[in-house]
């Protein structure tokens, strides 16, 4: 255009200097101009005031010392031209900019794991004036090392999730007479509450027989806490603590365990040259995304690259340097091609690509080469040609150069799907970064797959031969070298003083024989479990004692019924009263678990409770104070509680929040007052105050004695509170955020601490004369017969080295031989269809090899919505509207072509196992074609298809309706009779929000429910069809599931589900009853007692097994 | 002095025409005006005779032409921010540490991004926009027969546009004269390039003349 233009027109540049000449224009400049500025010289003049209309930079944050008074002015001051024209309102200047003044009282997020500071501003303006006091806004807290004061759009969030107007305001109770699930409620107070639970949790612990130490289950879901949830079933001596874990983690932390001891590692994005990512949990959604993809552009800025492994293009995909799609399941081929490459090639200057002075020094080789046994069996089995005829570290290196030479490029592109100069360039990539390699190995293919365990496993493989697992510099770190766990440790605040003993039972129902390695608790089949006689009965007749039903279950801020799979299965057995006594769930928001249960006792949101949070998102220490910011204003402004153990509750009820409590409070009253108020269980020791055994430990008494174990705290927090009683708690709770330490670099080469001849370990001192040393360098103890490893001697150093057995990184994992799994004890993966038949404990259930009609695929559930991804979120206003429930089923373009399927139709995707060949039913979901999934694979989140039974509630002799997840959940029609379940969409939820758009409650933060346009209705409830897939060793619920697809019916609606759980009932025992080497005669302990974790400390004798 | 009061007055005519021209849509009734005066629609000569003028109605063009073409220019392809072309690291700088929002401030004006719809204040239509401010302070420094305030304005307005507006507007119209899929914006970016040229002499040889610098 531009040339033909000028050409046509050559005179116009010439007459530029006539501009100006000859008349005045016809139209003047104030027609045209927009008008965008404004000049104070132009407006009245006003006095001078404190404020600043422009901040000189964003990151702009009032000053600590101001945090409990700061006046700001109105949001919308900046559009009416700022103080300097204006001034500030008063009654002289009505029409001046409105100030506020705000207490700003730091918390921390509780919206997913990464636990990023907040600070809550709390309106004392209105308050003072006789209004409510209420938190106005959720903003960042600059003090806080892992966030820097930025939040993500759920930290945000945090306030329409505590003004919601479907809130549940007051503690609730099935109503007498009703069964579960029909959904008659009556209001109860916490008291009442706490009465019933307290004499049932009594009467089951009077017992005191094994059976009853396993019947009662605190089961949690993200605990955001650091230590004080197992510390619940603990003090009562039981084994009752059940974490979500398994449908969460548990591939990744079994491969981190099996390679450091440790259970997840902790990269340091900043400093990386490569950010390689399976999936795209760092950088835009899940585990600490805020945080890591922060840190992530920052590398990216200094001119580090990113790659993206993951079958669907998601939004780190998209940014990515390099994008790799594999076929979901088949990555371990990928991660052992690079080692094979590393191993077998040379740098472009002809050196090794081996990092040999970290591997010898820091990888068990040594004990892998002197295991000649092992070695023969590997030979065997054909992993090697033949036994290296020394130990060598040569030859160790020569011999997995040989094992890993089948992994060839050709190999992998057909295996892994992929084109071949995309794996070549990730090799470059890989090469290129050096030491420098930064990657989070956790969610994505280690829990979507039987054996997505050694997916992590061999992940980790490339980096530790390229030295990349150092924990150094933009290199990739461990877990435990930053987390801080002082959140249960506040016993000194306690009569006992000291903490319980160890719980010498072992609850099946958690840890059942056939998982004896899992990682950890088989939460996801405990329905299952309890309603399967047959399997008990089988192992009660060999000796143990399974119980066949639960006193007390307790769900705490987790929604197992709607998340896990198999929800007909949970909702089964939460309605069996001979199943489960007693239930009640400790949740801030509505849930279809709640249903199913006989209490809702609500609990605090971020900003509405006390925890220390702490999470390794960098190499350093830091950790997160959670405060309950309207009490804290409110004592700060002198307000005294009636019960100082209770003030929480009554400072939530005075602010008119409702009867919203926490649980550390709860369960310190429940303890002491209900369960065991004359202390005849030995339980209320535990949770009575040292100060005044009348009542229960009170918050500044326990944070005070918790907070106590860092050194550096206490020290600062007296400096800075001299004259306080209690200067940890009440510093933390200024603050909201502390530091214990910075620049956490290879601490497995730390000299062990030492004083004289006296080493100091973990609280013990240990006399140098006692420590011996083996022949691979572990320095160890010998105590009652049994060995305690507390360093490693490295080049003659004494070091603390890594938390594994040996004390290095384990590429040859001992604890798996011995423990029946001799031919997964070292990273590999079956290069055959033969093989892959053998070794189907970890080749995927949704393997290309099961693909065999044109219209099955694999179907890859797991990727978290960014705004989504807790089930506490789903009545978020503010996040609701951005995800609306939405959740189609993404399909390749040409896929979609090829069955004749366009945008927007419905899909039948019916569910079949390939483990045991059944059918489970299927889901109707709206397909949307793509390229950004790869052929083969369809993509639908397993976060999205909320549904709720009811609209609303009536409470009788309550004036207002409750409403039930009114902004998150459609309402739907179930069906279920003990072998097929239905679920239907009736109504969007836009219709049940408009009738009862005046919400009674919170209605200031919610004048806009008549503006709610998304009915959420194009989500499906699919983890209710998926059938539990619990992986033979490390436990976890295979997420992904083979589907065949087809366009549905006329009578189909999108959000339809149809769920044969009879079918999906045997799916789980298959995969239980085939695939698993369980405990069996040969065996005297549940688990090898170096593998983490029971979370609650059992006893030899609840370790000890004896199976008939 | 009697001729520069009439020159001002097609100063400020044009600034207001071209930083309009850049800061927002067109719409209707700026298209009537533009149309309205001769000499200025000779300003936009392929505008003038493009026949797709006749063929469709205003409206259409401007919803199916003109708003495409700026969405292009002015929001997705090229960045209308002086920070992105001056700065190093091509970030647009929003807060007070940019040089002409802290010149904005040192001079007490402020920016209302709301009515400017722009992430920040260093905008071309915004500085465009400043220009004509200076322009109409001018004209009534000359209608109070103020020397010494013609001269200062003069004075700045040299230095903004020696500091600022020369230092980048002219690449960025070069590209979207490139870029440009209409004849209005392409007409538009090479008559603010032509006469930001012309007026930048102008200042200096009044400076000279008028002000003895």
């Amino acid at each position: 255009m531009t040339k033909s233009m000028n050409n046509k027109q050559p005179s116009f540049v010439e007459s530029r200097r006539t501009f100006l000449k000859g008349t005045a224009f016809s139209v003047a400049g104030a027609t045209f101009a927009t008008g965008v500025f404004k000049t104070i010289a132009d407006t009245p003049a006003v006095a001078e005031t404190k404020f600043t209309p422009t901040p000189q930079t964003l990151a702009f944050y009032p000053p600590l010392e101001e945090w409990n008074s700061f006046t700001e002015l109105d949001g919308n001051d900046w559009k009416r031209g700022g103080t300097g024209r204006n001034g500030v309102q008063s009654e002289e200047n009505p029409n001046g900019i409105k100030a506020t003044e705000y207490m700003l009282v730091p918390t921390a997020c509780s919206n997913c794991e990464a636990s990023c500071g907040l600070t809550a501003w709390v309106d004392l303006s209105t308050y003072k004036a006789g209004g409510q006091l209420a938190v106005k806004k959720y903003m960042g807290n600059p003090l806080h090392s892992g966030s820097r004061g930025r939040n993500c759009a759920k930290g945000y969030a945090t306030l329409s999730q505590m003004y919601d107007p479907d809130r549940i305001p007051f503690p609730l109770k099935r109503a007498p007479g009703s069964k579960r699930g029909e959904g008659k409620w009556v209001r109860t107070t916490w008291d009442e509450a706490m009465k019933e639970i307290g004499q049932k949790i009594h009467d089951t612990l009077k017992n005191g027989d094994e059976i009853s130490k396993k019947q009662i289950i605190y089961h949690v879901g993200r605990p955001n806490e650091n230590g004080f949830g197992p510390r619940v079933p603990h003090t009562m001596g039981l084994d009752g603590y059940d974490s979500h874990t398994n449908i969460c983690s548990a591939g990744a932390r079994q491969a981190t365990i099996q390679w450091t001891g440790d259970d997840r590692n902790n990269p340091d994005w900043a400093n990386a040259k490569l950010i390689f990512l399976q999936s795209s949990h760092a950088a835009d959604a899940g585990h600490y995304f805020q945080q890591a993809a922060g840190r992530i552009a920052e590398a990216r800025k200094k001119g580090a690259k990113l790659v993206v492994m993951d079958p669907r293009m998601s939004n780190s995909a998209g940014m990515a340097d390099l994008w790799v799609p594999c076929w979901p399941g088949t990555e371990t081929a990928l991660y052992l091609y690079l080692a094979n490459r590393i191993l077998n090639e040379k740098g472009i200057n002809g050196e090794d690509l081996v990092n040999h002075e970290f591997v010898k020094n820091w990888v068990n080789w040594d004990r892998l080469m002197a295991d000649r046994e092992y070695l023969a069996y590997l030979a065997e089995r054909g992993y090697v040609k033949s036994v290296p005829q020394g130990n060598s570290y040569e030859e160790f290196i020569a011999m997995i150069a040989e094992m890993y030479s089948p992994y060839t490029l050709d190999f992998v592109a057909k295996e892994c799907r992929i084109e071949p100069r995309i794996v070549e360039k990730l090799y470059d990539m890989f090469i290129d970064a050096g030491t420098r390699v930064a990657t989070y190995i956790w969610r994505a293919g280690t829990i979507g797959h039987k054996g997505g365990w050694m997916i992590g496993r061999s992940a980790f493989l490339p980096f530790v031969l390229r030295g990349a697992m150092a924990g150094d510099e933009g290199g990739v770190g461990l877990h435990e070298w930053s987390v801080i766990s002082v959140n249960g440790q506040g016993d000194e605040a306690t009569v006992a003083g000291v903490k319980p003993g160890k719980v010498d039972v072992w609850n099946e129902l958690i840890w059942p024989p056939e998982y004896p390695l899992s990682s950890y608790e088989m939460s996801h089949i405990l329905p299952h479990l309890l309603l399967d006689d047959e399997w008990r009965n089988n192992w009660n007749a060999k000796g143990l004692q399974v119980p066949d039903k639960l006193a007390v279950y307790v769900p705490r801020m987790y929604n197992p019924v709607w998340i896990n799979p198999d929800g007909f299965r949970w909702i089964e057995a939460l309605k069996r009263e001979d199943k489960v006594e007693l239930s009640f769930n400790l949740s801030p928001t509505w849930s279809e678990t709640n249903w199913y249960c006989d209490y809702v006792l609500p609990t605090g949101l971020a900003g509405e409770r006390h925890d220390q949070h702490s999470e390794a998102t960098e190499p350093k220490r830091w950790l997160s104070f959670r405060n309950p910011a309207l009490r804290v204003a409110l004592e700060k402004m002198g307000w005294k509680p009636k019960h100082p153990a209770r003030a929480t509750l009554e400072a939530h009820i005075k602010a008119g929040l409702g009867e919203i409590w926490e649980e550390i409070e709860f369960w310190a009253n429940l303890m002491v007052d209900y369960v065991d108020p004359d202390g005849s269980l030995g339980v209320r020791q535990y949770w009575a105050s040292k100060e005044d055994p009348s009542r229960a430990v009170s918050i500044p008494e326990w944070y005070q004695v918790a907070f106590d174990k860092l050194p550096l705290l206490r020290k600062t927090a007296k400096a800075a509170y001299p004259d306080s009683k209690y200067p940890n708690y009440e510093m933390m709770r200024d603050r909201g955020t502390w530091m214990e330490e910075d620049h956490v670099y290879r601490p497995q080469e730390r000299p062990l601490k030492k004083e004289g001849t006296t080493f100091l370990v973990e609280g013990h001192e240990i006399e140098e004369s006692e420590v011996q040393k083996d022949e691979f360098g572990a320095l160890y103890i010998e105590e009652e017969g049994k060995r305690h490893v507390i360093g490693v001697d490295v080049e003659g150093r004494q070091a603390q080295g890594f938390e594994t057995a040996s004390k290095k990184l384990e590429f040859y994992s001992q604890y798996l031989k011995e423990w029946k799994w001799p031919e997964y004890a070292i990273p590999i993966y079956p290069t055959t269809k033969e093989d892959r038949e053998k070794m189907t404990h970890v080749v995927t259930q949704v393997h290309h090899d099961f693909m065999e009609k044109e219209n099955d695929f694999a179907l890859n559930t797991i990727f978290r919505l960014p705004y989504n991804i807790h089930t506490r979120s789903v009545n978020s206003k503010h996040l609701m509207e951005i995800s609306q429930n939405h959740n189609p089923i993404w399909i390749y373009t040409e896929d979609a072509k090829r069955l004749g399927i366009k945008r927007g139709d419905a899909v039948k995707v019916t569910i079949t196992d390939t483990v045991s060949g059944l059918e489970s039913g299927y889901f109707i979901a709206m397909a949307v074609p793509t390229e950004g999934t790869m052929p083969g694979v369809l993509a639908c989140s397993h976060h999205a298809g909320r549904w709720k039974l009811k609209n609303a509630v009536e409470i009788p002799g309550f004036e207002h309706k409750l409403g039930v997840m009114g902004l998150g959940a459609p309402l739907y029609e179930m069906t279920m009779d003990g072998k097929i379940g239905t679920l239907k969409p009736k109504e969007g939820l836009d219709q049940g929000m408009e009738a009862r758009r005046d919400s009674w409650q919170f209605k200031e933060f919610n004048k806009d429910l008549d503006n709610i346009w998304w009915d959420g209705l194009s989500g499906a409830w699919q983890n209710a069809v998926a059938p539990s897939h619990p992986d033979p060793i490390a436990g976890n619920h295979a997420w992904h599931q083979k589907v065949s697809i087809e366009l549905a019916g006329k009578d189909d609606t999108i959000g339809d589900i149809y769920v044969n759980y009879e079918n999906n009932m045997k799916v789980t025992q298959a995969w239980r009853d085939k695939l698993t080497r369980p405990l069996n005669s040969s065996d005297t302990i549940r688990r090898p007692k170096h593998v983490k974790r029971p979370a609650v400390p059992l006893s030899d004798k609840a370790y000890s097994v004896n199976i008939s | 002095m009697d001729l520069m009061k009439q020159e001002i007055e097609n100063r400020i005519s044009l600034y207001g025409l071209i930083s309009r021209l850049m800061l927002k849509e067109v719409d209707e009734a700026f298209l009537k005006h533009l149309e309205q005066d001769d000499t200025i629609l000779s300003f936009f000569p392929n505008y003038r005779d493009w026949a797709k003028r006749k063929e469709i109605s205003t409206k259409e063009l401007v919803e199916q032409y003109y708003n495409v073409d700026y969405t292009n220019l002015f929001l997705m392809h090229l960045v209308p921010y002086e920070s992105f072309y001056t700065r190093d690291d091509q970030m647009i700088e929003s807060g007070g540490e940019n040089p002409v929002i802290a010149l904005y401030n040192d001079l007490d004006f402020r920016v209302e991004l709301d009515a400017a719809r722009v992430v920040s204040a260093d905008h071309i239509g915004v500085e465009l926009e400043f220009m004509y401010m200076l322009c109409v302070a001018q004209q009534k420094a000359l209608q109070a027969d103020d020397k010494e305030g013609v001269c200062e304005l003069l004075e700045v307005q040299k230095a903004f546009m020696k500091e600022h507006v020369l230092e980048w507007v002219p690449l960025f119209l070069i590209n979207v004269k490139k870029e440009s899929r209409t004849p209005l914006y392409h007409d538009g970016a090479e008559l603010t390039l032509e006469f930001l040229l012309s007026d930048f002499e102008y200042i200096t040889q009044k400076l000279n003349e008028y002000c003895g610098k």
